[in-house]
């Protein structure tokens, strides 16, 4: 399959000598999803931030659908969307208004943002409330628009950071299943992150952990369960960061 | 058209329900206040005409002064008190002041014509009472300019027929009275009138009051939005999704820019109308006794070039608050630190303004050189420099405005096309929390 994105020895130092992301390295094919898992501060905010061209790699490169994040950053954000970590939206306007505001972003004319609307009006499952204000909507609410603002375009790879956090199991549960049927139904690429590694293991193809900034183990769930011969991820995880440590002091 | 889209969120963002809502509602206010202070100028008119006289003299003098008044067209009250507690026969008399002719005027009118010299070995002058209530602290309150009138009108009777039991002819008695003829020049900028100075400057404080009022409004309001707008989108991460849209990150530091400025344009002209209406019935106070021809003469006046050229002053000003509140509104952590951040811009308005109200300025010796340096100084000064032709200065102050306008633009770009937007950010309060903690362990 065709990758989507490559990601090579991708770093970011904010001060000297301190990585927050260190020689990062993956790939994403079409269709597939992917997750960054790890704790908080390891660093995958950082990777995911770099990719969507938000900030500027210190060293190595990202190309996404042939775009490198350093040469073409424009050509980049065609082919990505991006949904942050707890984010908002503008709470003076109606879902239905904020939904148009975005198409119109996205799209380069009038009847393909119509077109980007329907797909997320479809998407969103918020009926009528979409004439409502978002000032008015639930945590559960917001997050399901904003996600589907950010597949309404069906980009080449979608980009959500923690797209589950602080919802309730019902939305958690709405909104991964919502991710795997994009996937299969119109080929799109997620690269997700998380820190809840149960819910990770659920929704991804492949998983990366990273940890202090370094991508420590790459491959598919079941695979790293078997290699690491434990039964879900977050022994994985814990299995890979503690076997890092001893080679660290070694 | 992607710029477009972004303009019109922008400008429905900052045209809120609210927002326009606030803003007729200051306008009406304005025009309401102006309402009631036309009605106190009115009030203070309309008692020039009327004077309240008590005559405790039973002699022909004091009727004849009375109707030399009357004769000279004020309306004469005649009240009665009855001993020296003013207050409550004011207030009975509903009257804000009297003028009181005591018993002995006749007798001392009679004492001065006969030469009668006192115990001092002077001629005593003739006395007579003047009470008046203070109701308020507010100067419209306090104008009661008919009775004040008529203290010089009994003066000048008095006179009269001092000077005409001296046998002094007419013509003598008007050179007495008026020794001096007062030509009086008044020199602005590099053209000259004939007209007094003091009633000028009254006119000049009236209508130079509104352009700062507004200029100040302007920059506090247009900062306070535009730092709302930006802190608001970088804290629900709103900001985060539009910079990874196929948009370049200059249409939507301008589309931000652009709207605001749309909005604090509307708003100048909103307050501009309002404080006009409000100042409207003061200024034609003072300006109804000077000739409108001589102000146009010494270029008083706000002519359309003149308005021009305040205008893409305080434009500037405008744009450089703008850029500095974008700046500082993206490096606000929260609403709270995006408030303290607002302080620089607050007390860079409030200097120029409160001393631009009191002093020149222009005249400040070396501190107007730290003046200078606050570029809003400029806007406020502008219309004075206009007027009095300091043209070096109004260009000087407009390229000095021009330069820091670049210099704070480049940054704000910088800013928005670097890294800094999510990696530097000023939070005061954290800092404070971080300090008392520290405290709260040391003292333990």
């Amino acid at each position: 399959m065709a990758k989507v994105l490559e990601v090579k020895e991708l770093s970011k130092q904010y001060k000297k000598g301190v990585y927050a992301a260190n020689k990062v390295s993956f790939d994403i094919e079409e269709g597939e999803i992917f997750a960054l898992i790890g704790p908080n501060g390891a660093g995958k905010t950082t990777t995911i931030r770099m990719i969507s061209t938000l900030l500027q790699a210190t060293e190595g490169d990202a190309v996404v659908a042939g775009h490198s994040i350093l040469t073409d950053p424009k050509g980049v954000r065609e082919c990505i969307t991006y949904l942050p970590d707890e984010a908002g939206a503008y709470k003076t306007m109606t879902g239905k208004q904020y939904l148009e505001f975005m198409a119109g972003i996205f799209a380069n004319d009038k009847n393909t943002a119509k077109q980007y609307v329907q797909n997320a009006t479809e998407m969103c499952g918020l009926g009528d409330r979409l004439s409502d204000k978002i000032g008015s909507y639930s945590r559960g609410m917001i997050r399901k628009l904003l996600l589907s603002r950010a597949v309404m375009s069906r980009p080449k790879l979608a980009i959500l950071d923690e797209p589950t956090s602080g919802l309730d199991i019902i939305n958690a549960l709405e909104i991964r299943r919502m991710i795997k049927e994009l996937a299969a139904k119109y080929g799109m690429s997620f690269l997700l992150s998380s820190h809840n590694m149960l819910e990770i293991e659920f929704v991804s193809d492949r998983v990366g952990i990273i940890a202090k900034g370094r991508l420590l183990e790459l491959g598919r769930p079941n695979e790293l369960k078997i290699k690491h011969n434990v039964g879900n991820l977050e022994e994985v995880f814990e299995r890979v960061v503690k076997d890092n440590e001893i080679s660290d002091l070694a | 058209m992607k710029f477009l889209t972004l303009l019109k969120k922008e400008l429905r963002e900052l045209l809120s329900l609210t927002t326009i809502l606030t803003l007729i509602g200051s306008v009406v206010l304005l025009i309401a206040i102006g309402g009631v202070m036309d009605s106190a100028v009115e009030e203070a008119a309309s008692s020039e005409g009327e004077i309240v006289i008590c005559n405790k003299d039973d002699g022909a003098f004091s009727d004849a002064v009375i109707e030399s008044l009357k004769t000279a067209g004020y309306e004469v009250k005649e009240v009665e008190l009855t001993d020296g507690d003013y207050a409550p026969q004011l207030s009975d008399l509903e009257v804000e002041s009297v003028v009181i002719i005591p018993e002995t005027f006749s007798s001392s009118i009679t004492d001065v014509l006969a030469g009668k010299l006192g115990e001092d070995g002077k001629i005593a002058p003739v006395d007579v009472e003047y009470v008046s209530k203070m109701t308020s602290l507010s100067a419209m309150s306090n104008v009661d300019a008919g009775s004040q009138m008529a203290l010089s009108a009994i003066e000048s009777a008095v006179k009269s027929v001092v000077y005409a039991n001296k046998n002094m002819s007419l013509a003598e008695i008007e050179l007495i009275e008026a020794p001096v003829n007062l030509i009086e020049t008044t020199v602005v900028g590099e053209k000259q009138a004939e007209a007094s100075s003091m009633l000028l400057s009254s006119y000049s404080m009236m209508t130079g009051m509104i352009v700062p009022i507004v200029i100040f409004v302007l920059i506090v309001y247009s900062s306070q939005m535009i730092m709302n707008a930006v802190s608001t989108e970088k804290i629900d991460k709103t900001l985060e999704t539009l910079l990874t849209a196929p948009v370049s990150r200059l249409s939507v530091l301008m589309a931000k820019m652009v709207a605001a400025t749309v909005v604090s344009a509307l708003f100048a002209v909103a307050f501009m109308v309002g404080f006009n209406n409000m100042m409207g019935g003061m200024t034609d106070m003072v300006s109804g006794e000077i000739d409108s021809a001589v102000i146009s003469e010494l270029g008083l006046n706000m002519t359309t070039g003149a308005y021009v050229l305040l205008g893409l002053q305080m434009f500037m000003s405008l744009l450089i608050t703008l850029a500095v509140s974008l700046i500082l509104g993206a490096l606000a952590k929260d609403a709270k630190s995006s408030q303290t951040l607002m302080m620089p811009i607050m007390g860079m308005a409030m200097v120029p303004y409160m001393l631009s109200m009191f002093v020149s300025i222009n005249d400040m010796g070396p501190a107007k050189w730290i003046m200078y340096a606050i570029p809003y100084t400029h806007t406020f000064i502008a219309q004075e420099n206009v007027i009095f032709g300091n043209m070096p200065l109004y260009f000087g102050g407009l390229i000095y405005q021009a330069i820091l306008l670049v210099i704070c633009m480049t940054i704000a770009v910088r800013l928005f096309m670097s890294d800094k937007l999510f990696t530097i950010t000023f939070n005061f309060g954290e800092k404070k929390n971080k300090y008392a903690k520290k405290k709260s362990l040391f003292s333990k």
